[in-house]
């Protein structure tokens, strides 16, 4: 009995509860180390120069059109009380700028991420549904109602600072001028333009609006923004989206259209041109700067000098610590040899 | 009681005090500061291969964060000296957790019920899948392990602790007797240098990083240090402490195994 008492209260002998679990024991040994590094700083330093030899391949052009200084061409627009003026940025191209090219207007200055403004929309709103048509969330305050108590639909701060810079680039072939199609489509994220911003689906989309007003910057309505285009307008149309998306940084580019089509297909030939801008945004309030990039992509993107040097000085400085570590091993493991 | 010497650290509180509380703190400012200005240096002008850029809050969330995760468990693998199974399943289980849980707060079911809170639709299935972001998260994992791994490389070296001495010490040697385990790798003694890797059976201890010596204690074994081993290891201790053991060791039995340890350390004292 007693026994059986002693065993009833014995734990269970398994590798668990016995602590005998099988189990790997890895060192930080000399063989492992060392070696470890050196592959390390050598498969850095591979992926280093490729990353370094691409972005150089890379051509980028970028001009501030944002009028501070008296020579530029934008100066007269600069003014604030101008409206719909017009100016005209002109340069020219070397050689071939390679294609498929890419169109951005670049912003400095301009917070994006600042909490206060990036928390003022209406995720809800910009979905579809029409209860939050009439009733904006609290957030978008104070671009919920306007003056005579109406809902803004989209409400909040950040649809209503949306960019209406537009741009035309025309290329000057023996004189006249020559229009440089732009290609609108697909330049917002996928998810956004088919999953996140839905459109009421009341046809016409003008009706879903009713009763509402446009936010008190815009000078159309949501539902008017591209009359060439009738899919592209109300939540989805790509220019709003492309601006929905809050920029990290204060210095940021965001993709205007691709030029892609008919004659330029394979790119921008040299040649002189000319960019015709209707200037109507205006940043000289806070310190802020216009510019247009163009630029072309490969497989890594745009043009990056920072992560190829990154890659090959951290390469370098493994295999220079990885020969330092080599050194002291040698010397303080086999002292008699000195 | 073979090395009482190991009881040392921590009644002399050596292994956690106000300096390696400091230097804890100072590669934590350190990997924080990495872990943000590179994906910074490195989104601020970068695009996609389809010429969107990448600059957008969103993204750098991503990221920054994964960065941070990958980071953390690279360093807890650093650390886990004995990986057990739970070792395993808990580093490996966290991380695919990250990854799980990330997917689903991105994804189109979670975003239809409640759009206000979970507007990172379709971020993570997006970034994830641009190159230069894995580069980024690699760049980072890299600066923050490299000085790490490097700076315990050569500690270990110049100037090892008595249980990383004696853990080494115990793998080069072949035990002869097996408690209930398989010991695997553990070669003759001129693999030593390379260190002999193996699996081996965990007695005694909960969840150290050693193995623990429950075995040398229990088998019954005594060995003899020899002279030159407990002259280096009195450094701190008195002298009347070392008399007692050399007493002890005159009256161990005759079945013992000698060891001479001073083949193993000596090399390592300097």
């Amino acid at each position: 009995m007693k026994e059986q008492q002693e065993t009833a209260n014995r734990p269970d002998n398994t590798a668990f509860t016995q602590q005998r679990l099988p189990a790997w024991q890895p060192m930080l040994s000399a063989g492992i180390v060392i070696p470890g590094f050196v592959i390390i700083g050598l498969a850095f330093i591979g992926i280093g120069i490729a990353l370094f030899v691409t972005s150089q391949n890379i051509q980028v052009l970028e001009r501030d059109y944002t009028g501070v200084e008296n020579n530029s061409p934008c100066f007269k627009c600069s003014d604030p009380s101008t409206k719909n003026c017009v100016c005209k940025l002109d340069f020219s191209l070397d050689k071939l700028f390679e294609g498929p090219v890419f169109f951005y207007y670049g912003l400095s200055n301009y917070f994006q991420n600042y909490r206060k403004y990036g928390v003022s929309r209406d995720d809800r709103q910009l979905s579809g549904r029409l209860d939050n048509f009439q009733s904006p969330d609290e957030g978008c305050v104070p671009y919920q109602y306007d003056a005579n108590n109406k809902p803004i639909v989209p409400c909040g701060s950040v649809a209503n600072s949306l960019f209406n810079d537009t741009f035309k680039l025309y290329q000057i072939v023996n004189g006249a001028r020559k229009l440089v199609p732009f290609d609108g489509k697909g330049i917002a994220w996928w998810t956004d333009h088919n999953v996140k911003y839905r459109n009421p689906s009341i046809t016409p989309l003008k009706n879903a609006f009713n009763g509402t007003v446009k936010p008190t910057f815009w000078s159309k309505p949501a539902y008017e923004l591209d009359p060439s285009d009738p899919a592209n307008n109300g939540f989805v149309n790509q220019d709003f989206l492309v601006w929905m998306r809050r920029a990290a940084l204060p210095d940021f580019r965001k993709l205007y259209r691709r030029i892609t089509e008919g004659d330029y297909k394979n790119g921008l030939p040299a040649g002189n041109y000319s960019l015709e801008i209707a200037y109507n945004y205006p940043v000289l309030d806070f310190d802020g700067r216009k510019k247009v990039v163009f630029s072309n992509v490969s497989w890594m993107g745009g043009k990056n000098q920072f992560l190829g040097i990154a890659y090959l000085v951290i390469g370098s400085l493994c295999v220079v610590m990885s020969i330092v570590m080599l050194i002291v091993y040698a010397k303080f493991k086999f002292p008699d040899e000195e | 009681m073979e090395y009482p010497k190991l009881y040392e650290p921590g009644q002399l509180n050596l292994l956690f005090n106000k300096r390696e509380f400091f230097i804890c703190i100072a590669q934590g400012i350190y990997t924080s500061v990495v872990l943000f200005f590179v994906p910074y240096a490195v989104l601020s002008d970068a695009t996609q291969s389809t010429g969107e850029p990448l600059a957008d809050y969103q993204t750098f969330a991503v990221t920054t964060a994964t960065a941070l995760v990958i980071v953390v468990s690279v360093q807890i693998a650093l650390d886990t000296g004995f990986w057990t199974v739970i070792n395993h399943v808990f580093v490996w289980g966290s991380l695919g957790c990250y990854f799980t849980i990330m997917f689903a707060m991105h994804s189109q079911t979670l975003f239809i019920i409640f759009p206000n809170q979970f507007h990172f639709v379709g971020r993570s299935h997006s970034t994830l899948l641009q190159p230069v972001v894995w580069l980024t998260i690699a760049l980072a994992t890299v600066i923050c392990i490299v000085p790490v791994l490097a700076f315990r490389f050569l500690k270990l070296d110049l100037k090892p602790q008595l249980s990383d001495t004696l853990v080494r010490q115990k793998k080069r040697k072949p035990v002869g007797r097996s408690m209930g385990g398989v010991r695997g790798g553990v070669g003759s003694v001129s693999e030593g240098r390379l260190g002999a890797r193996g699996s081996s059976r965990r007695s005694g201890y909960a969840f150290a990083h050693q193995e623990g010596f429950g075995e040398l204690i229990t088998s019954g074994k005594n060995m003899r240090l020899s002279s030159l081993a407990l002259a280096t290891f009195a450094s701190r201790h008195s002298s009347s402490w070392i008399d007692t053991l050399r007493k002890k060791k005159h009256i161990s039995f005759t079945h013992s195994q000698t060891y001479t340890i001073s083949y193993s350390i000596s090399p390592n004292q300097h």
